[in-house]
């Protein structure tokens, strides 16, 4: 059988078992699959090891997850616009290392997030203005900020402010704060990418529709979607500089390509468009779920990459597109 | 008015390497004119040989509007099969062999998974490097791996007259794919997908095919650069490759090759050579690492910006 090469991507296209558990024409995509391995995995873990419901565990395993959520987010913002932000991983570094140049947090945080602010605008720009490729544009920038953050702070160390070590790891009305950190991003972004005009217009830009997008500023709303995801990263940022106390140039490496991978398996297709917050939700929970079952299951760390890989391929290839390509 | 039109236009065709190596090229004449003999720069650009090599089958992929980001983890697994001893005892032209059907393979199953699959490129491609280095790691299990049988150095070390055969060989690779994409059907295919594949697909471009192979070509050119990497470091290694998949995207989009571009090969080529002689002006000016990162990032965004092309239609 063959099938037309089509480029645009509105929708997207379900195998029958997807079918299943979505309607067929669903804007936010594939999520329920991620959100049932999830559930399985966590009763597996629950009831072949004792560690995994104690609440030490699951504190540990929200604020495992945390920094993660906070860059997926953004991630998963950019792509709705057809985007991708290679940059997010570099900017946590340089966040934890500014916030450890021992400044007074009130001059650190503004600082932190004005960088971000900057450094999200000029994806923004080359993006939309130049109209250079989002991952050659951010792949560039990535580059540029890992250098500015080895400036910074050529190797790990330095002490955070002790205000932002109070908000990580502190408690408010009886509720740790990696728990408050997490809803208060959740609903953050739900206003924003749910609840608002603006949300509305990143997927009408994401679906390339030319009738949905006139009469939308889609520049404006690229440059917003690429500071945002910067504002996200820095946050993540400020959460890690206060978990390690101090700062570290390669503490975001990972975070580039495991936010990917989170937001892909909470149902976002790269093509733009088509995703959602809670999906990408569950895609970070799943990744944090696996992980730390492994490591109570004591599984060696290398068969732990080997799994996050296989999953992504399995889920990737779950949910075929019409394009080829990026 | 007119000419002044054709004139940027013929100026744009000119990939940026071009005018990079150029300037590179004349800031060292400047600074280091002992350096510019033909024995030291080719000593300087057998270094990246294994770049280059990537390239070669990146410049394929990205042209037919997909990105190959496994090329570190099967590096790592032909570095892994070579220096492991597990295959010590087979003779050296099968261990070659072997490896090749590993990037072959790697290749292809990327290639069915991106244009058979139809998932992402970007996703497939990284996953792929992800479960490589997990199954490296995991089967080197911490222990340091062993030495590279003595005639992967002897071969490396070679030199014909004053340039060394690693760059040679990497001329002449070039050279066939040159040729290979000039003059058979599938380098027509490959170049049209580059300049628009939905009128690739209606003028009766097997797309899907097209793709699969490119990335399968691109697979087997990894495996290349990881003989040649592997011979030159003469050891193990559990831990390269992100750099070198970055710099191969870099080198091929400041040769002129970007999604949505037809492919061409002495860009891309001329592009790794730039990287060859940036790492050298850098360090004769005594930047540091930081300043490294930051000078290729710019060099990559004001290539990317200089061209300033997206197509509108996949982005």
């Amino acid at each position: 059988m063959k099938r037309p090469y089509i480029v645009e991507v509105k929708t997207t296209e379900m195998s029958q078992l997807g079918r299943l558990f979505v309607g067929a024409n669903s804007r936010h995509g594939l999520w329920t699959v991620p959100l049932l391995v999830a559930l399985a995995c966590s009763l597996a873990l629950a009831f072949s090891t004792n560690e995994f419901v104690s609440s030490q565990n699951i504190l540990n395993l929200v604020a495992q997850a945390a920094p993660l959520i906070l860059v997926s987010i953004g991630q998963m913002i950019v792509i709705l616009v057809r985007g991708l932000d290679l940059s997010v991983g570099s900017v946590v570094s340089l966040t934890t290392g500014i916030l450890s140049l021992n400044a007074p947090v009130y001059v650190a945080v503004p600082g932190v997030m004005l960088a971000a602010v900057v450094i999200g605008l000029l994806n923004g720009i080359t993006v939309t203005t130049f109209r250079v490729h989002p991952i050659i544009a951010t792949l560039s920038m990535m580059g540029i900020v890992q250098g500015i953050t080895m400036f910074v702070r050529p190797s790990a160390g330095g002490s955070v402010p002790s205000e932002i070590l109070f908000l990580v790891s502190g408690k408010l009305f009886g509720i740790y704060m990696p728990v408050i950190w997490v809803i208060a991003a959740i609903l953050v972004a739900w206003k924003v990418v749910h609840g608002s005009r603006f949300g509305l217009h990143l997927f009408a830009i994401g679906g390339g529709e030319t009738a949905a997008t006139f009469g939308i500023a889609e520049r404006r709303n690229v440059l917003a979607a690429y500071v945002l995801s910067s504002c996200f990263a820095a946050a993540a940022g400020i959460f890690l500089a206060g978990r390690i106390v101090s700062g570290d140039p390669n503490i975001g490496t990972q975070y580039a390509v495991d936010s990917i991978t989170a937001v892909a398996l909470g149902g976002t297709q790269l093509a733009g468009g088509v995703g959602s917050l809670h999906g990408t939700v569950i895609g970070c929970a799943l990744l944090a779920v696996i992980a730390n079952g492994m490591n109570l299951l004591n599984v060696s760390a290398f068969i732990q990459t080997i799994v996050k890989g296989l999953i992504l391929l399995a889920v990737i290839s779950l949910q075929p597109r019409k394009t080829i390509g990026l | 008015m007119k000419r002044l039109d054709d004139l940027s236009r013929a100026a744009l065709r000119i990939p940026p390497s071009y005018i990079v190596l150029l300037v590179l090229l004349v800031t060292l004449w400047m600074m280091r004119p002992n350096l510019m003999n033909v024995a030291i720069l080719g000593t300087f650009a057998r270094q990246v040989v294994p770049l280059g090599i990537v390239v070669l089958g990146q410049l394929l992929v990205i042209s037919s509007r997909s990105i190959d980001l496994s090329a570190g983890g099967v590096i790592l697994f032909v570095n892994y099969l070579i220096s492991s001893g597990l295959l010590y005892e087979w003779p050296i032209l099968f261990v070659v062999l072997l490896c090749l059907s590993v990037g072959l393979s790697v290749g292809l199953l990327n290639g069915l998974l991106v244009g058979k699959r139809r998932a992402s490129a970007v996703i497939v491609t990284l996953a792929v490097n992800i479960i490589l280095i997990g199954l490296v790691e995991y089967l080197a299990n911490g222990k340091p791996p062993g030495d590279v049988p003595d005639q992967f150095r002897q071969l490396y070390n070679l030199r014909f007259g004053t340039l060394p055969a690693p760059v040679i060989f990497w001329f002449v690779l070039a050279g066939v794919m040159s040729g290979f994409l000039g003059r058979t059907v599938f380098g027509r295919f490959v170049w049209s997908i580059g300049s628009n594949p939905i009128s690739a697909h209606f003028s009766g471009v097997p797309v899907e095919r097209t793709v699969v192979l490119a990335h399968t070509i691109s697979g087997l050119m990894s495996a290349v650069a990881a003989l040649v990497q592997t011979s030159s470091i003469a050891v193990g290694s559990v831990r390269f490759g992100p750099e070198l998949v970055m710099n191969s995207i870099a080198a091929t989009i400041l040769g002129g090759v970007v999604f949505g571009r037809p492919a061409q090969v002495w860009g891309p080529f001329v592009g790794v050579l730039c990287f060859a002689l940036l790492f050298v002006v850098m360090t004769t000016m005594g930047v540091q690492e930081p300043g490294k990162l930051i000078a290729q990032g710019l060099i990559i965004l004001l290539a990317a910006i200089f061209y300033g092309v997206r197509s509108k239609s996949n982005s």
